[in-house]
């Protein structure tokens, strides 16, 4: 049952033939979405939509999760979920971000980065407060199972691992992995949310045949909701191919993010086209 | 002037309301053995060891969050729209959810041990009716905090986002600091007391969980109660100063450099903490010492 028992390949590579198929689908939706509404502000959102999927697939493969054996101090990383917790972190970035989108003279870049920043803090924060319970309330010191040594730090490893155990707590490379993670998650995010927050703020007065200030509620709840939802797709896609268990951007597993990437991109595409077409259309 | 003050008390008590909800979140998940550890719980009967320990974990705990308090947050919002007040509407909105969480609870319970019958593991029947209230009081005082929280980032902040969603978002983020934080306490620190404290379980441990307690058979209520030390408050510090600190570099400093006076204080804050937790690892390091081949120091504990 434990993740440790499966030892995947190291790696992972990228299966040519899915690529291209992948690649192709992705073409094939966005030159739809160009014969459907052209060159406009909605053709340029679902590429918006496209590269925020892409940044959340590959913050989250810088998150460490440790999953169950982490609970038991078995293997090093947060002892959640890795959907769940770059969930939690890309959605504290969203909060940010779309509070600062919503200032008087809204700012796409100075909103993506408060979001990537909201993602950051929050994994910041968390990660601290792993690290404290594994060594003030368990006395375990951290240590990685994956390399011998910590590439930002240089501390020695294998010595501090416990018997019969894969490592844990949080090394130091592994903290900033969780950061980073954070950062992407929070910025895609957000990016997607403004995207979509833009259509519908475009569209729905002519719609439904109401002012601006009118739609603005519905506006902003569809794309958050739309937000959240591509959010947790592409946080369970990351999840898929990272399978149970991945330390940080030390871990072989990292290796496999190109995969993702491609699954990324081809489905926010294909979310993307569909919450823009419920207004574009 | 007056609009900062009144932002950094909300703020203020926006953080103190998150500190409570992610202590009760950590103890209710604890009690319900919710989180990761409850694989353990799961796993012991299949290796022989019989339990009366609460085992409740179907999905994840962000997700369960995330729709236990996003629901109290929406039905609460329906009922402000029935213009009944907040204060009302928000404890009402809570014990539906709770009553939610209550229904969960029994079905996760009970589901989950029937599909241990085959291992011998009984339903205990006191068990259901002695946890489920407990670990229902503590989701409701999580649920009510954190949708308090929310409507006051709404109605007093002016986040754009509607109570639910605000619900939602939080929700999740209350899970994952919740489960990352406290689950190992729980999970090493009162599921393996029988191992030696300053190492960790090793792998050909898993299933073999402390089961008996000071008077008689180990319980879910024990567990709650010594989690209730260290993990619960540690899981509403994080909780909390992820929601003050979020909240409190916007109120304050979002005004600044259009946006970009937020963005570098949050810049800071993370390498604050990059330091303090670089601290701890080297702290650690040294005052625990190696487990095998010492270099240069003994191991001192």
């Amino acid at each position: 049952m434990s993740a440790i028992g499966a030892k995947p390949a190291a790696g992972g590579s990228l299966d040519p033939k899915a690529a291209i198929i992948g690649i192709i689908i992705l073409i094939i939706i966005i030159a739809l979405a160009y014969v459907l509404v052209g060159a406009s502000f909605a053709f340029m959102a679902l590429i918006g939509i496209i590269i925020g999927g892409i940044l959340i697939g590959f913050g989250v493969h810088f998150v460490p999760v440790g999953g169950a054996p982490a609970a038991m101090g078995q293997a090093p990383g947060i002892a959640t979920g890795v959907a769940m917790l770059a969930a939690g972190a890309g959605l504290a970035g969203l909060f940010g971000g779309a509070w600062a989108y919503a200032a008087e003279t809204p700012d796409l870049v100075v909103s993506v980065v408060t979001g990537a920043i909201g993602g950051g803090l929050m994994m910041a924060i968390t990660c601290f407060f792993v690290t404290f319970i594994y060594v003030y309330g368990m006395g375990i010191p951290c240590a990685s199972g994956k390399v011998l040594k910590d590439p930002l730090t240089g501390d020695t490893q294998p010595e501090y691992k416990s018997q019969g155990t894969e490592g844990h707590g949080l090394p130091f490379i592994s903290w900033v992995g969780g950061v980073v993670g954070g950062l992407f998650g929070g910025a895609g995010g957000t990016l997607i949310y403004i995207m979509l927050l833009d259509v519908y703020k475009g569209a729905l007065p002519g719609m439904m045949d109401a002012q601006a200030a009118q739609i603005l509620p519905i506006a902003i709840s569809l794309a958050g909701i739309f937000a959240v939802g591509m959010f947790l797709v592409n946080a369970v896609l990351a999840a898929y191919n990272i399978t149970g268990t991945i330390e940080g951007p030390h871990d072989p597993k990292f290796k496999r993010f190109p995969r993702d990437i491609i699954a990324s991109a081809v489905a926010s595409a294909v979310c993307g086209i569909v919450a823009i077409m419920i207004v574009a259309m | 002037m007056d609009n900062i003050v009144f932002g950094i008390g909300i703020t203020a008590l926006a953080g103190a309301l998150a500190t409570v909800a992610g202590a009760a979140e950590n103890t209710e998940s604890d009690i319900g053995s919710q989180g990761d550890p409850n694989s353990q719980v799961q796993l012991a009967p299949q290796m022989g060891y019989l339990h009366r320990i609460f085992n409740k974990a179907v999905a994840g705990e962000p997700p369960a969050w995330g729709l236990w308090i996003a629901l109290g947050a929406g039905i609460s919002w329906a009922f402000m729209a029935m213009q009944i007040n907040p204060i009302l509407a928000i404890v009402l909105g809570c014990i539906v959810a709770t009553l939610v969480q209550g229904v969960y609870a029994t079905t996760a319970y009970l589901g989950r041990t029937a599909s241990l019958a085959k291992f011998g593991q009984p339903v205990f029947v006191d068990i259901l009716k002695s946890m489920t209230t407990v670990t229902m009081a503590h989701a409701f005082v999580a649920i009510f905090t954190t949708v308090t929280m929310c409507h006051l980032i709404n109605s007093a902040l002016g986040h754009p986002f509607p109570l639910p969603l605000l619900g939602l978002v939080w929700g999740i983020a209350l899970g994952a600091a919740g489960s990352a934080t406290g689950n190992p306490f729980y999970g090493k620190e009162r599921q393996y007391q029988s191992q030696k404290f300053g190492a960790g379980v090793p792998i050909a441990a898993s299933g073999n969980i402390v089961r008996y307690a000071e008077a008689g058979e180990r319980n879910s209520l024990d567990n709650g109660w010594f989690t209730a030390k260290l993990a619960g408050p540690a899981s509403g510090v994080c909780f909390g100063m992820i929601v003050f600190l979020e909240i409190w570099r916007t109120v304050l400093f979002e005004p600044i450099a259009a946006g970009w006076g937020a963005i570098v204080v949050g810049i800071i804050l993370i390498l604050i903490f990059a330091v303090i937790d670089r601290y701890a690892e080297v702290w650690a390091r040294k005052n625990y010492g190696p487990y095998t081949a010492p270099k240069k120091e003994e191991a001192s504990e």
